[in-house]
């Protein structure tokens, strides 16, 4: 039997196959490679960057959860000459697409900080990182906003000519008005689903844990809400998604795939489970196989019923109505 | 097509998850938001870092002493690069909650530095599954070694070694390197209660003095003993690991003694590699403590000196 082909195409972009990782939890690679080597997976989305020096939030800024893992790290980075020193060399010189991710406060520092990475031409793609306060507009996240995300994503569109992903806040009202808005202003692929906000307050204090109050929460914990926003956004724009959010195996993989992502990224895991990637191909590429699957392609969808769309407060059909009224 | 192989997967296959973050007090890291950091962190310049991941083998899982459990297991890639006060991530098999792998210092190595071994309180959940599902001849799947660990000074004659509670249980290695190194060793060691006085044996071993200090039997704190030996003797280094308390008082008196004075730091960690930058704590650059920075315990420490830490929380 012949191998089942894992290649994907994602805004323009060759992924041998379809298995990335979530900015923020593969560093910029260096360490992660003694677990095992990078070009394993089908993209690299490194760690996100900012066009200027940021110290990050201050601890505690990890507390665990059942499940998962609640946190405010702040997104610290390094300036500018610092990431061309030691992280660009490093980046220019694997055999994977990567696709930098990158934030900035205001329009303003996403086109410059966009600019900037174009101008290496290290870079396959470039991840727009939403959820940052819009500090111009009130402190509200780009991400929450439709207008805000459009004018955003078509700025940063016109000043570089890498693919533009933009990667969604997990916002049930505003979620498929921001992914049509993004599509409509140029981005070419989207990815969904950041950390969705959370809070832990200690009982015996009464305070919140983290030590920047508001944190987020990752890891298995979320994976349901996620793949329902994947499914949600799929039905809503043509251009392809990149899905995460609590990923841990290949069954998870196959899940986000079948609600319509055509790239899969492992977050949380990578920190508890160094190894979860390379081994989810494994048992994903078996699992093709096994079920005379040859394109993995063929997975993408394959929860959304063509025929007859399922959407949010759908009446449902006489014969189970009749059942519950009675 | 390009994959990896099954059969090489297959080596580092672990479907084991997990355990809890390392609880620290809330006091000792708290910082000002406000405060302005004029360095961020920098830790992919380190090119030294070197670890793995293994499922190890266990040798023995038992009581050790008071509310203590120790655990051996057959490590010899992470036990043979190891130095004092490094530590390992462990995680337990298919466990969701605790969720993340619970960093723990190495006890003890093997004298053939094939096997290491871990003590642990028996808390919580986290810690009950380690003692439920790693029996001898099971598997322990963990990471490591991580960190910086301890320096000892290069013609030091003497030190001492001052602990309190499970922080006593990331001296040992540094007791053993330093007999092997002909350094004398005086522990100052403290604990709420007797039974939870661990490591005393290895100590006698040794042939090293040690003052006990608990929380029932005892006034003041174990550094008044410290204190008054120190009077007496010149001690080349200072190491402190458990309470933040004692590292303070210790650093005071290293100061006065001008001592190099160390200290090992606890945080709460998701990774332990330095990918998640979850684990800082707010570190001075240089002794005034006029600039501060935010650095990752399980990168830049675990072990600190006293300077980079003590006050440098606003």
């Amino acid at each position: 039997m012949p191998a089942p082909s894992l290649t994907v195409t994602i805004a323009g972009i060759q992924m041998k196959n379809p298995l990335t990782v979530g900015s923020g939890t593969y560093g910029h690679h260096g360490r992660f490679s003694q677990f095992f080597p990078v070009d394993v997976m089908g993209a690299l989305f490194p760690k996100t960057i900012r066009s200027y020096r940021w110290p990050g939030n201050p601890p505690p800024r990890v507390h665990e959860v059942p499940a998962g893992l609640h946190s405010s790290v702040g997104i610290p980075c390094n300036d500018w000459s610092y990431f061309l020193d030691h992280d660009v060399p490093v980046l220019r010189s694997l055999n994977v697409p990567v696709i930098q991710s990158v934030i900035g406060r205001t329009e303003d520092e996403y086109v410059e900080i966009a600019r900037k990475c174009s101008a290496l031409g290290v870079f396959s793609g470039l991840e727009l990182n939403l959820s940052c306060p819009n500090t111009k507009q009130g402190g509200v996240d780009f991400g929450y906003d439709a207008d805000a995300s459009f004018r955003l994503v078509r700025r940063v569109r016109d000043a570089t000519t890498l693919p533009v992903i933009a990667k969604l806040a997990p916002d049930y009202s505003s979620l498929t008005k921001v992914a049509k808005s993004v599509e409509a202003a140029g981005a070419d692929a989207i990815s969904l689903v950041n950390a969705p906000r959370a809070m832990c307050i200690d009982y015996r204090t009464r305070k919140p844990i983290i030590g920047n109050k508001i944190g987020s929460l990752s890891g298995a914990a979320i994976k349901p809400m996620a793949v329902y926003m994947v499914w949600e956004v799929y039905q809503a724009v043509s251009i392809p998604l990149f899905g995460m959010g609590g990923v841990t195996d290949y069954r998870d993989v196959i899940e986000f795939m079948a609600a319509g992502a055509r790239s899969v990224a492992f977050g949380t895991i990578n920190y508890v489970d160094p190894m979860a990637l390379p081994r989810a191909l494994a048992d994903l590429t078996a699992w093709l196989t096994e079920n005379a699957i040859d394109d993995v392609n063929d997975l993408v969808g394959a929860a959304h019923d063509k025929t007859n769309q399922i959407t949010i407060g759908v009446q449902a059909p006489e014969r189970v109505r009749a059942s519950v009224d009675g | 097509m390009d994959t990896i192989s099954p059969k090489r997967v297959k080596a580092c296959r672990s479907t084991i998850r997990l355990s809890g973050t390392r609880a620290v007090s809330r006091e000792a890291i708290t910082s000002s938001s406000e405060q302005v950091l004029t360095q961020a962190p920098d830790i992919s310049s380190r090119t030294d870092v070197r670890f793995e991941q293994i499922l190890a083998s266990v040798v023995f899982n038992e009581h050790l002493t008071g509310d203590y459990w120790l655990i051996e297991v057959e490590a010899p890639t992470i036990a043979g690069r190891l130095s004092p006060g490094q530590f390992v991530n462990i995680r337990i098999d298919g466990s969701l909650a605790p969720y993340l792998r619970r960093p723990f210092s190495v006890y003890r190595l093997s004298p053939d530095r094939r096997r290491l071994q871990v003590a642990y309180k028996l808390l919580g959940q986290g810690s009950r599954l380690m003692k439920s599902t790693m029996p001898q001849g099971g598997v322990c799947d963990l990471v490591g070694p991580f960190g910086r660990g301890f320096r000892l000074p290069e013609n030091a004659r003497r030190i001492a070694v001052i602990g309190r509670g499970i922080g006593i249980a990331a001296l040992p290695t540094l007791v053993d390197d330093a007999a092997k190194r002909g350094i004398e060793v005086h522990g100052f060691l403290s604990a709420r209660t007797a039974p939870n006085l661990v490591a005393l044996d290895i100590f006698a071993s040794h042939g090293f003095p040690v003052v006990t200090h608990t929380d029932e039997q005892s006034q003041g704190m174990v550094t008044d003993h410290l204190v008054a030996v120190a009077e007496k003797l010149d001690f080349d280094g200072f190491y402190v690991c458990g309470s933040n308390r004692l590292a303070r008082a210790v650093h005071a008196l290293a100061d006065r003694k001008h001592a190099r004075a160390e200290v090992a730091m606890e945080q709460h960690m998701a990774c332990g590699f330095g990918d998640c930058h979850g684990c800082v704590v707010q570190v001075n650059l240089e002794p005034s403590g006029r600039d501060k920075a935010f650095r990752e315990v399980c990168h830049y420490g675990p072990v600190f000196d006293t300077w980079e830490i003590v006050n440098a929380s606003a």
